[in-house]
């Protein structure tokens, strides 16, 4: 346990400094141990490695609050389990309703693809401009993070973590809408 | 995205930021969140006719230095709790001192004062200003403070939320607490910890939304 504190301290310390290298194996041996917790507090199913996958980008976002004085595990811990219970909280918002309750409402599936596109364009107005290009770019038009990083000057990894970010707010706004029209 | 994939992407992003971001972003904010209320309160209220001779009274300093010393206390007690795994330590304690002191007080005037002097010493005659004022005079400060905290990572937003509402609640109090002539602490300890009390809970409320990431 201590043993594993001073590693990751370690690692994480050298890494906040700029090594790349450090960084990628502090994150490489956490991934295991976050994905055990977010495991213990869902009960397993498909969405774990998405979870996992939050709390990393929750984890690199909020680097800054680790200070190098500080134990490295409980810092990490309590990211992973707020991330993991925020994020459930947001998925299982819903209490589950029978569907012949829905069924009426349920839109058939071409109508369902229009809205989807139009609510992607009034959403994709709603979020940075920077990102909704992104999104336009790679998600819609099939462009490379290559190419989109090339031409806004951002490297091929930051485009991609954008886009993930990007795909995830517009996940939560489309959760979010059909939470109040259904 | 595989896992893998996404690491290594991560990696290859810049350094960090620095880990003082946050109590220099904080500084900021509190900053010009109290020079705004600096503002305000010159503006509208101003500080009352021989502020400097009324100090001098410990029971009337009082109500200006213990407002300003929760303040404190709770702002360094907001910025741990903006980082991840970072306990309250003995200031989550000592912090409780402050209403300890408030509660003696206000027994103290309660027994000095006469049984028929208490109604009317109590009631005063500014509630009416007292409670909406430091509530407003909080606002920009915890704007300034919450402002900074988003950079932080509070794993307990409602919580943070409160102490930044404390924070700006007891500062913006004893800022306030130089316009009142309400010298018994038979008003100002109720009073003045009801105002205080609401800036806190209006913070939790407003911190559990504003400080989710």
């Amino acid at each position: 346990m201590s043993d594993r504190n001073d590693r990751w301290g370690d690692l994480l310390r050298r890494a906040n400094r700029g090594d790349g290298a450090a960084y990628a194996a502090f994150l490489t041996e956490c991934a295991p141990v976050i994905r055990n917790i977010v495991r213990a507090r869902s009960g397993g199913g498909d969405e774990v490695e998405d979870v996992v996958q939050e709390v990393l980008l929750a984890i690199h976002a909020k680097r800054h609050t680790w200070r190098e004085a500080d134990p490295v595990t409980p810092w990490l811990y309590a990211i992973a389990r707020y991330k993991t219970v925020d994020l459930w909280r947001r998925r299982k918002g819903g209490t589950p309703v029978p569907i012949e309750d829905v069924a009426e409402v349920l839109p058939d599936e071409r109508s369902g693809e229009v809205m989807a596109a139009r609510d992607l364009a009034g959403m994709l107005d709603r979020i940075d401009a920077r990102s909704a290009g992104i999104v336009r770019a790679v998600g819609i038009e099939g462009e490379s993070a290559g190419e989109v990083g090339a031409r806004l000057g951002m490297s091929e990894g930051a485009v991609r973590v954008a886009y993930h970010r990007a795909m995830q707010r517009l996940k939560e706004m489309a959760a979010d809408e059909t939470g109040r029209t259904g | 995205m595989k896992t893998e994939d996404l690491i290594a992407e991560l990696a290859a992003a810049p350094a960090a930021a620095p880990p003082t971001t946050l109590e220099r972003r904080a500084a900021l904010g509190v900053g010009l969140g109290v020079l705004v209320t600096l503002a305000l309160f010159l503006w509208a209220l101003g500080p009352r006719p021989g502020l400097a001779a009324a100090l001098a009274d410990p029971v009337v300093a009082a109500k200006t230095v213990l407002p300003l010393v929760l303040g404190g206390m709770a702002l360094v007690l907001a910025l741990r709790a903006a980082r991840p795994g970072v306990p309250g330590g003995a200031l989550a304690r000592v912090v409780w001192a402050v209403p300890v002191a408030v509660a003696g007080l206000v027994l103290w005037a309660f027994a000095a004062t006469p049984p028929e002097a208490r109604m009317a010493a109590f009631i005063g005659h500014s509630i009416a200003v007292c409670l909406p004022a430091v509530v407003i005079l909080s606002l920009p400060i915890y704007a300034g403070l919450v402002a900074a905290l988003r950079s932080g990572a509070p794993v307990r937003p409602a919580l943070s939320g409160a102490l930044a509402g404390l924070a700006a609640g007891g500062i913006a109090c004893g800022i306030y607490s130089t316009f009142c002539v309400e010298d018994t602490p038979l008003f100002y300890g109720v009073w003045y910890s009801l105002a205080v009390c609401l800036a806190t809970g209006l913070g939790a409320v407003i911190g559990a939304r504003a400080l989710r990431w």
